[in-house]
């Protein structure tokens, strides 16, 4: 498949990569690892003017503590933060995502901050551009409908990090700098809850830093997908436990993930989020499995991980 | 667009060439350089046909832009075997009939090659988990992770 026309620069510091961005009048990507960004550039769903590469950024290498933080710059690749004993030893929901994430072989070229900022998914939408027009343009590629609800005015593609659920569990901020300056939010905040434009990111703005507070946990990650490799969530549910208190996340379902705090882990709590979670996912007919599999799904999946978040924790 | 100066090399041998800022690295090694070994497929990233190292880590070559590339090391297929011999993995995949069609065989070989680099012992597990990168639409599995632990054992 080949590629479009477009520039390619190289940024040595993230003051660089902005004025290169702002050069380019906002026809700029920022490309990392390049594993969701060249495909959807290959199936022209982006056609930025230039490519902006962050990988020459020393700052976004690193991975670092700060007081009570663990500090882990975007560029850091899957595979990496997998293999790290702290991520072994004090998150254990990040580390079974990171290792259900795609292919070791795309961990290995993929970086954390993309896999959190990966564009939203759906079976009628990343397809070749000749497959798209015949079928008419949905709302997320710039038309007035939805191609798999009729008569909605929203767009149901899903949000398939398996990273970002398991860092919601944990509590995660990031750290961002744009063309406005720097700014600091919570992971929740990232989501616009828009399928057309899923981020809250400001035009030009570089993730740099992803902060987990660093306290112990126990946790799990369970994935719903038809392959046990390649293949991206249809279903994910992160939990992480700490001093009692937990934290459920469902994602692969909708254009941002659903958080519940778990209170009561022992007792019937554990029954009302799992069924609350199911009444409020809204999976439809985007995805190689059926709406109705993974909304069953997600009461199944949530028991499965608190169960098993649960009995690592003893 | 303007066409950017490259320098990686390719197998031990120093390459500089002026290239296109939206050319992959499978374009370049294929059409530029005429190693045909690793192969396009799906180009996107999904199937590891196009598998070939860079610094020591399998990447797919078709998601990769070769401006990126500036300055590495890249092992193909094609630089595996020395002095007319072919490689262990090479030796293993013939001997064990882990190749029908073969369109997927020399990225296969690559990601093998990375792992027993890193991992001189792998478990059966540690294989099967390794190659379920790569996508073959022939002969299944099971003769290609026999062939990848095969040249582990021989080791």
């Amino acid at each position: 498949m080949i590629l479009p026309k477009f520039d390619y620069k190289k940024a040595e510091d993230i003051a660089q990569a902005i004025a290169l961005y702002e050069g380019a009048r906002g026809r700029a990507c920022y490309l990392a690892g390049g594993t969701d960004l060249v495909p959807m550039v290959k199936l022209r769903l982006s056609t930025p003017k230039a490519m902006i590469d962050l990988k020459g950024i020393e700052q976004l290498n690193t991975i670092s503590r700060k007081g009570n933080s663990f500090i882990v710059g975007p560029n850091i690749t899957l595979f990496e933060l997998k293999c790290h004993d702290t991520v072994k030893d004090y998150f254990p929901a990040l580390y079974e995502s990171l290792d259900a994430t795609s292919c070791e072989t795309l961990q290995m070229r993929g970086t954390i901050g993309g896999n959190l900022l990966q564009n939203t998914r759906c079976l009628l939408y990343n397809k070749s551009l000749e497959w798209r027009t015949a079928r008419g343009f949905c709302y997320k590629m710039g038309g007035a409908t939805c191609n798999v609800v009729p008569n909605v005015a929203a767009c149901f593609s899903n949000y398939c990090s398996d990273n970002a659920l398991s860092l919601l569990s944990l509590g995660a901020s990031l750290k961002l700098a744009g063309p406005e300056g720097e700014r600091k939010i919570k992971l929740e905040k990232l989501f616009s809850r828009d399928g057309r434009n899923p981020f809250t990111l400001k035009p030009g703005e570089i993730l740099t830093e992803i902060h987990i507070p660093l306290k112990r946990s126990t946790g799990a990650y369970e994935k719903l997908r038809v392959r046990n490799a390649i293949d991206y969530p249809l279903l994910g549910v992160a939990v992480s436990l700490k001093e009692g208190k937990g934290r459920v996340c469902v994602g692969g379902i909708g254009p941002a993930p659903l958080v519940y705090d778990l209170k009561d882990v022992a007792g019937a709590g554990l029954k009302d989020v799992a069924q609350q979670a199911r009444q409020e996912a809204k999976p439809v007919a985007n995805a190689t499995l059926s709406a109705g599999y993974r909304k069953k799904m997600v009461q199944v999946l949530t028991e499965r991980a608190v169960k098993r978040a649960l009995k690592e924790g003893k | 667009m303007k066409t950017i100066k490259v320098s990686f090399e390719v197998n031990s041998e120093p390459v500089s060439l002026q290239v296109k800022p939206y050319e992959t690295l499978l374009e370049t090694l294929r059409e530029r350089l005429d190693l045909i070994g690793a192969k396009e497929a799906c180009g996107l990233g999904a199937c590891g046909a196009c598998t070939v190292m860079v610094d020591g880590i399998p990447l797919r070559s078709c998601l990769v832009l070769t401006p990126e590339v500036n300055g590495a090391s890249i092992t193909t297929i094609e630089g595996l075997g020395k002095n007319g011999n072919l490689h262990p993995l090479q030796e293993s995949f013939m001997e064990k009939g882990a190749v029908q069609c073969g369109f997927c065989t020399s990225g296969m070989i690559m990601t093998a090659k990375a792992l027993l680099d890193r991992n001189k012992k792998p478990t059966k597990k540690e294989v099967v988990k390794t190659m379920s990168s790569n996508i073959c639409r022939c002969t299944g599995y099971k003769k290609i992770v026999e062939a990848v632990e095969g040249a582990a054992s021989k080791r």
